[in-house]
C-alpha cells in the first residue's frame, strides 16, 4: 500500500513540491547558510512557506523574534488541518508518536491530497499510503532543494528567475485551490494588497503579521454565515 | 546595495549556529501546531469559529508572503521587471479563479509568461 501512495505521488504532486523547493535551496545559499541546513529544513520544517520566510528574512536583517513569530502565525494553520485530517489516519491502539510522525507531514500538498485520496484506500492501510505518500515528496523535495542550492547560480537569468518565481506562483495557485467561499477570496486579495504597505509603514519584520491579522480579520468577519442547523 | 543580514545570537554563535537557528525559529515553530494537533484532536472542532477565523489569518499571511516575494524579490527573480513579476501572478490568479481544480495549468502558464517575458527583456 505504501507503493500505491508512492505511485500517486510520483503522478505529479511530488513533482510539484520538488520544483517549488528549488527556491528554498537557492534562498539559502544567498543567506550564506550551508547545504545541510537547507535539505534539514526541507525534511525537519516541512512547509515551503516557514522555509521561505527563514531565509528570505534573514537575507534582510529582520529579527530573530519577527522571524519565529511570522513563521509561527505562518504555521497556524496546521492545527486545524491537522486535526481535520488525524481521524482519517487514526487506528485503535496507535500510540502517541506515531499520531506525532503523521502530523509531521502534514503540509500543503500532503494535505490537501490526503483528504481527496485516503477516504477511497481501506483504513487498515491508510498509515502506510499516507506514509507512502509523503515520504515520496519529501524525497523529491529534499533533492529539489539540494539542487537549487546549486543550481539556480549556473542558470541563464530567465530560467533562474523562473525558477524563484515558482514558489509565490505555486503558494497563490495551492491556496486558491482550498478557496471555499467569498472570505478565503477576501484573505487572499487583502492579503496581496496589504503586505506592501504593511511593508513600507511597519519594521522589524513584524509588517507581515500585521497585514495578515488585519487581512485575515476582515475576511473572517465577511465569511458567509452558515445555514442554521 | 543589499541588506545587512541578520545576525546570529552572540552567546549561541559558533559552527552550529545555522542549525539552532534553524531548529528554534523555523522548526519549532512550525512543528508546534501538528503537536498541539496531535494533543487537542478530540476536543477541537475543525469548523469552530476560532479556528475559522486562524484559518483566514494564515490564508491572509500567505498571500501577503506571495506579495512580498513579488515585490522585493530575493535572488535573480529580481533581474526582472516589477511589471512582468505581476503579470505571471496575474496569469496564475486568474486560471484559479476561473477553474480551482487546474493548479499545474496555472503554475505553468504563470511560469511560461514570466520566463517568456524575461527572455524577451533581458535578450538584447
Amino acid at each position: 500500500m505504501a507503493l500505491a501512495g508512492m505511485r500517486d505521488a510520483l503522478s505529479l504532486p511530488a513533482w510539484v513540491v520538488g520544483l517549488g523547493l528549488i527556491g528554498v535551496g537557492s534562498l539559502a545559499r544567498d543567506v550564506g547558510y550551508p547545504v545541510e541546513v537547507a535539505v534539514l529544513s526541507t525534511m525537519l520544517v516541512w512547509a515551503g512557506p516557514s522555509q521561505v520566510i527563514f531565509f528570505a528574512s534573514i537575507a534582510t536583517g529582520a529579527a530573530w523574534s519577527a522571524i519565529a513569530i511570522a513563521i509561527g502565525f505562518a504555521s497556524l494553520r496546521f492545527l486545524p488541518m491537522t486535526v481535520a485530517i488525524l481521524p482519517l489516519l487514526k487506528r485503535p491502539g496507535q500510540s502517541v508518536w506515531m499520531e506525532l510522525l503523521l502530523a509531521h507531514y502534514v503540509a500543503v500538498t500532503a494535505w490537501t491530497e490526503g483528504l481527496r485520496r485516503l477516504p477511497a484506500v481501506p483504513p487498515p492501510q491508510r498509515v502506510a499510503y499516507f506514509l507512502g505518500f509523503a515520504n515520496t515528496c519529501m524525497a523529491t523535495s529534499s533533492i529539489g532543494t539540494f539542487l537549487g542550492y546549486y543550481l539556480i547560480g549556473a542558470l541563464p537569468i530567465p530560467f533562474a528567475a523562473g525558477l524563484m518565481c515558482l514558489t509565490p506562483i505555486f503558494f497563490l495557485a495551492s491556496l486558491s485551490a482550498g478557496l471555499r467561499h467569498r472570505g478565503d477570496v477576501a484573505a487572499i486579495l487583502l492579503g496581496l494588497a496589504l503586505a506592501p504597505v504593511c511593508d513600507r509603514f511597519i519594521g522589524g519584520g513584524f509588517d507581515l503579521i500585521v497585514a495578515g491579522l488585519i487581512a485575515g480579520t476582515i475576511a473572517f468577519a465577511l465569511r458567509p454565515k452558515k445555514a442554521a442547523p | 546595495m543589499t541588506p545587512a543580514i541578520t545576525q546570529p545570537i552572540a552567546w549561541l554563535d559558533g559552527p552550529f549556529w545555522p542549525y539552532l537557528a534553524l531548529l528554534l525559529f523555523a522548526v519549532l515553530p512550525t512543528e508546534i501546531w501538528r503537536w498541539l494537533a496531535v494533543a487537542f484532536s478530540r476536543r477541537l472542532d475543525a469548523n469552530s469559529p476560532a479556528l475559522e477565523w486562524v484559518r483566514a489569518v494564515a490564508t491572509a499571511l500567505l498571500a501577503g508572503i506571495v506579495a512580498k516575494l513579488i515585490i522585493s524579490p530575493p535572488g535573480a527573480l529580481a533581474a526582472v521587471p516589477l511589471a512582468l513579476r505581476v503579470a505571471a501572478l496575474a496569469v496564475t490568479l486568474a486560471i484559479m479563479l476561473v477553474d480551482r481544480r487546474r493548479v499545474m495549468l496555472a503554475v505553468l502558464a504563470g511560469e511560461a509568461t514570466l520566463i517568456a517575458g524575461a527572455w524577451w527583456i533581458l535578450r538584447v
